[in-house]
């Protein structure tokens, strides 16, 4: 037995050969056309989770591309996806560009979601002409750099406000109730103070009237005086932008000081944290607030959309999820257009993009159409409502009203 | 006018809560000389044990006073006993030991992210109990029922604690260690026992103001930081180791924090409430109660 070599290593031995057979021979396959994707999201560090759950959406919607026969026009060519990690870092996004393009030899790009690695990332294809679909980072900047081959599908940041003002109109039309005075209490951040500065210009141009305008710290233990000041301006309408604990006790005090307005209107964060309709249970009720996506959304595909990511992926979809699921549809749709694996003819097949039905278009508008400057012009955010269709409380989507919960009708003004 | 009315009346109520929890702080302050930056945290693990007592149970939630001041006076004796005690003894020789501010950090961060551990980071209220959003509504004027309650528990304590020290044995025994630790222990006080009664005292205060704010407050693992801010203010506000003090300094944030609005953001009251805290500082250091003597 000491002559005789281990079974295992000569197992060993036999793959490593097959193996190397198998590598040489490889070329000679890969001359089917394969469309190479580089995806640069933050598979680690403080934005992971969300990272993973872009890339879990784009390996669903290629591997439904890829078995539905890939790209007609270039041969049934597959989607290949390469992954680069950004860890959130705007110097590593730019690196992972620049290896990807040049030494993976990628056709398009996809990132960054942090709209900070978005930035200076979209510079690098940019310069080498290589076309890069952002599917989520909302800074406006992103699309405001004056580059031929930026593409973006969500909604920008200053569109968060607008859809909250178009949606208070549509409301006001659909139940013929006229709205006036408006509230704005914010947390006094960056991000409160943002939409508020939004808020100010949207109520001038819209013919409002601001009866009150207050920041107020996120810190704060008690919010009592601020809802003293609400219920003595008498608003129709309070819009609010609070993080998560100062949303439970602001919601929790309106309530307890009975001030009812025709509609509160919030801007997600602390309203659409998991906790917050549990802590404030029935204080919550009507609340509207914005959001991209949401599960009972009354799009044809939805449902079933989310039915294979929870089974692949056991979580819900969400909006960074759809808008990357969405993203690599819309890129396959602009392939099969272009006919080539030139990186100018899918940028020119990617900017005469009229994307409105098909197995991606789960999102709350009509169509992915780009405009000028990159920027999918129907995008838009979506409004639900805290109410309860069966036994709990729970979000109902109810704007845009095509993609309204069946059989839901939207509480307006608040009883 | 009315409005007037109604934000001083808040302003005291929330304000007596405020106290409430300093008033802990204070209390450890002046006999350890010891600044406890673990109180916030001590009063986050009293919230929880009234969210639970009251979640599980249904009880009213003053009702859970019964079982949450013993807990939180056990814990706070065995916590200066066990983990506080020790550093005590190695620094004996120091008025004001540095080295037991750490160990109080220390504490603050364990028992938070222990806390973030067991329960996760979730904001909770409890959603049934007969003091949730109740209001006293006097004519035009509204009067939060459950700080109602907390100004009530909150001078009740306050006296409490007041008459024990001035009255007991073992009150006569914490005045004599704080007012001189040498010259206690001569006279045959063990201070080290001091210590921990103090300790569990202050645990057990901070305990009743998680009772009174549970009914309308969220609990969360970090909720001990935002009062812990406001508790330091109010404690050098009102006199490091003075119990009247420390309602008074709480009450005088509450009115700032309620009335001004009225007449400016809410932002700014922040604002001007850290600017008396300067203020005071460079004027009157003791505070505005504060003893030259400690009792």
């Amino acid at each position: 037995m000491k002559t005789d070599q281990p079974i295992a290593r000569r197992m060993f031995r036999f793959f490593t050969a097959a193996v190397l057979v198998l590598m040489t021979a490889m070329p000679i396959h890969a001359e089917e056309t394969v469309v190479r994707i580089g995806n640069i999201i933050p598979l680690s560090g403080p934005s992971a989770s969300v990272g993973q759950q872009g890339k879990n959406a784009r390996e669903m919607a290629v591997a439904e591309i890829n078995a539905a026969g890939g790209i007609q026009s270039l041969d049934g060519a597959r989607l290949e996806m390469i992954y680069a990690d950004s860890e959130s870092k705007p110097e590593r996004g730019v690196a992972e560009a620049e290896r990807l393009i040049n030494t993976e030899k990628v056709h398009v790009l996809t990132g960054c979601w942090n709209s900070a690695v978005t930035y200076p990332t979209t510079a690098v294809a940019e310069r080498y002409g290589i076309p890069f679909i952002v599917p989520v980072s909302v800074a406006d900047k992103i699309t405001e750099q004056g580059f031929k081959t930026v593409f973006r599908i969500a909604a920008k940041d200053s569109w968060w406000a607008r859809d909250q003002f178009t949606f208070l109109k549509d409301m006001e039309v659909e139940f013929d109730t006229p709205v006036k005075r408006l509230a704005f209490v914010y947390e006094n951040g960056d991000w409160g103070k943002g939409m508020a500065g939004q808020w100010k210009t949207l109520a001038e141009k819209g013919g409002y009237e601001v009866v009150l305008d207050e920041p107020y710290p996120s810190t704060a233990t008690d919010l009592s005086p601020v809802v003293q000041k609400i219920r003595r301006a008498r608003p129709d309408v309070l819009m609010l932008v609070s993080n998560a604990a100062d949303a439970i006790l602001l919601t929790n005090t309106l309530a307890a000081y009975k001030v009812k307005p025709k509609a509160i209107i919030t801007s997600g964060g602390g309203h659409a944290d998991p906790s917050f309709l549990e802590a404030a249970g029935e204080n919550a009720r009507y609340l509207f607030d914005i959001v991209e996506w949401e599960t009972d959304i009354n799009k044809p595909g939805a449902k079933e959309a989310n039915e294979r990511y929870k089974a692949a992926y056991g979580q819900n979809l969400t909006g960074e999820a759809v808008d990357a699921y969405l993203a690599m549809y819309v890129l396959a749709d602009a392939l099969e257009r272009a006919g080539a694996l030139d990186p100018a003819a899918i940028r020119d097949a990617l900017a005469a993009t009229r994307y409105e039905s098909g197995k991606g278009m789960i999102v709350g508008y009509e169509a992915v159409e780009f405009d000028s400057t990159g920027q999918n012009k129907h995008a838009a955010l979506m409004m639900v409502q805290i109410n309860n269709a069966k036994s709990d409380l729970e979000r109902i989507t109810v704007w845009p009203k095509n993609a309204r919960r069946k059989g839901y009708t939207p509480v307006f003004p608040m009883p | 006018m009315i409005y007037m009315i109604e934000d001083t009346i808040n302003g005291i109520l929330m304000g007596s809560i405020y106290g409430l929890t300093a008033l802990g702080l204070t209390i450890i302050f002046g006999v350890l000389k010891v600044i406890n930056f673990a109180h916030g945290s001590l009063l986050m693990v009293g919230m929880y044990a009234a969210y639970w007592a009251v979640a599980l149970t249904g009880l009213h939630p003053y009702l859970t006073l019964v079982l949450v001041v013993p807990v939180m006076f056990v814990f706070g004796y065995y916590l200066q006993d066990i983990v506080i005690q020790p550093i005590f003894r190695a620094e004996k020789n120091v008025r004001e030991p540095i080295t037991v501010i750490i160990v109080t950090t220390g504490v603050w961060y364990i028992l938070d992210n222990l806390t973030l551990l067991v329960f996760g980071p979730h904001y909770r209220t409890i959603q049934v109990n007969p003091l949730r959003g109740r209001m006293l509504e006097i004519g035009g004027l509204m009067i939060s029922v459950p700080k109602l309650w907390g100004f009530v528990s909150a001078m009740v304590a306050a006296a409490a604690v007041y008459v024990f020290l001035q009255r007991t044995r073992m009150g006569r025994a914490i005045r004599a260690t704080s007012l001189d630790r040498d010259a206690a222990s001569l006279m045959g006080i063990n201070p080290y026992k001091v210590y921990n009664v103090a300790f569990g005292i202050g645990t057990a205060t901070a305990g009743i103001a998680a009772v009174t704010l549970v009914p309308f407050y969220n609990v969360f693992p970090t909720v001990g930081v935002l009062f812990d801010i406001k508790g330091f203010i109010i404690v050098v506000l009102g006199g490091l180791g003075s119990i009247g003090g420390a309602i008074l300094g709480g009450i005088i944030i509450g009115l700032i924090e309620s009335v001004g609005p009225q007449f400016m953001t809410a932002t700014w009251t922040e604002a001007i409430v850290y600017g008396l805290f300067l203020l005071v500082l460079f004027v009157k250091p003791a505070g505005l109660f504060g003893v030259k003597y400690d009792w």
